[in-house]
């Protein structure tokens, strides 16, 4: 399979910086080709809804997220406040906040610049693609093995592939907005058409190898579940709070399945999370 | 005006994107912190996914519904390319065939798409 080539070949022969560049932006691919038909969107829309050709494009070249952007047009356009505009797209941006942890570990040691450059493109896809199989940053139990073969130590997050991944995904979200901005409404049904499914079908090729056991079975249907009820319901920061929940149920799960195999306390974890409302039903299910 | 207002929710978005990435932040990770970020990749992921397939925009209607049926195209694409990406590991693949199978299935159960 492509991935194991590749990382194969980043631990026999250190690669330049260019050819990681590359192999990001190639691992990126389809996550930056399912986002095309969206970036067209947001483009014709932005026209549509009465933004100049340069405020359309701005909105993807400084505001960056697809879902920020579709709501900004749609309230600025109905008159909205900036006050109403930044409480809407902080419940919005709030999942960041947790791509913003998760990738700490990795990030926070590298220099200034490359901090910036990477939290400004600290997408949905790239944070996918950094926390799925396709990233060589995910590969450090197997580099260890081979380690003495390279003689430069690879770091263990390959900066220069996550750089490659991030930049061509925002030259061709930006492309794709121009795109929509010169179409602008010659499509009026566009929005109609679906094609937000794209993005639905590359989270799930993600998604689905990353179910390895029964605590990960168990987070994904939960965030699952809360997020169908909580968007349900209109529900601000839906996503981020579905995400925790998940998050929750399957660390308790994990946490369960570890006492289960070792001593037994689950009496105590089980009542810190009693909190969570996700968390109990989750319960039952690691004891097979 | 406006192009100040974007200027200004940019700042928002980048601040969330980056606020824990800045090393004088002073916050430790414990191990089961860090466990716990494990999953949020497929926790937010699948967040993102489920309501574009289970509560897809339907015409004429304003507020979210869910559509839990077999004529549901996104839901059947979404199960298809459950299918396949156990089957091939593919990413690229699976977003290819999922995407023409479910521009397919909504103008077979539909009669509009693309």
């Amino acid at each position: 399979m492509i991935p194991d080539t590749f990382s194969r070949l980043g631990r026999l022969n250190p690669l330049s910086p260019f050819s990681r560049f590359n192999r990001g932006a190639l691992a990126m691919s389809p996550l930056t080709i399912a986002v095309l038909p969206w970036g067209v969107l947001v483009g014709s829309l932005a026209i549509d809804a009465g933004f100049t050709l340069w405020e359309s494009q701005a909105l993807s070249a400084i505001l960056f997220a697809g879902a920020a952007q579709l709501v900004v047009i749609g309230m600025l356009s109905g008159g909205a406040g900036l006050l109403a505009l930044l409480v809407t797209v902080f419940f919005i941006t709030s999942r960041h906040l947790l791509y913003s942890v998760a990738m700490r570990s990795r990030i926070s040691p590298l220099p200034l610049r490359w901090r910036l450059v990477l939290g400004f493109l600290l997408t949905d896809e790239l944070f996918a693609l950094s926390s799925s199989g396709l990233s060589p940053s995910e590969q450090g139990s197997s580099a260890k093995k081979s380690a003495d073969k390279s003689a430069a130590v690879e770091p263990e997050f390959d900066r220069w592939f996550a750089l490659g991944a991030g930049l061509s995904f925002y030259l061709i979200w930006n492309l794709a907005t121009l795109a929509g901005i010169l179409l602008g409404n010659h499509f009026p049904q566009m929005s109609h058409w679906g094609l937000e499914f794209a993005v639905a079908a590359t989270f799930i090729a993600l998604v689905v190898p990353q179910i390895t056991g029964w605590p990960v079975a168990i987070s994904v249907f939960v965030a699952l579940l809360l997020s169908v009820m909580l968007h349900l319901y209109v529900v601000p920061g839906a996503l981020a709070l579905a995400a925790l929940g998940g998050m929750c149920a399957g660390y308790l799960a994990d946490q369960i399945a570890e006492s289960m195999s070792g001593e037994e306390r689950l009496g105590e974890s089980q009542s810190a999370f009693s909190e969570a409302s996700s968390c109990s039903e989750t319960s039952e299910e690691p004891t097979r | 005006m406006t192009f100040l207002i974007i200027c200004i929710l940019a700042a928002l978005v980048f601040l969330s994107r980056y606020l824990f990435l800045e090393p004088k932040l002073p916050i430790k990770l414990s191990a089961k912190g860090e466990r716990f970020l494990h999953f949020s990749a497929p926790t937010v992921l699948t967040a993102i996914a489920a309501p574009v397939v289970l509560l897809p925009e339907q015409a004429g209607s304003e507020s979210p519904e869910l559509w839990l049926a077999w004529d549901n195209p996104y839901l059947i694409a979404a199960l298809f390319c459950v299918v396949i990406i156990r089957l091939t590991g593919n990413v690229l693949l699976t977003t290819v065939l999922g995407m023409g199978g479910f521009v397919l299935l909504s103008q077979v159960l539909l009669g509009h798409g693309a």
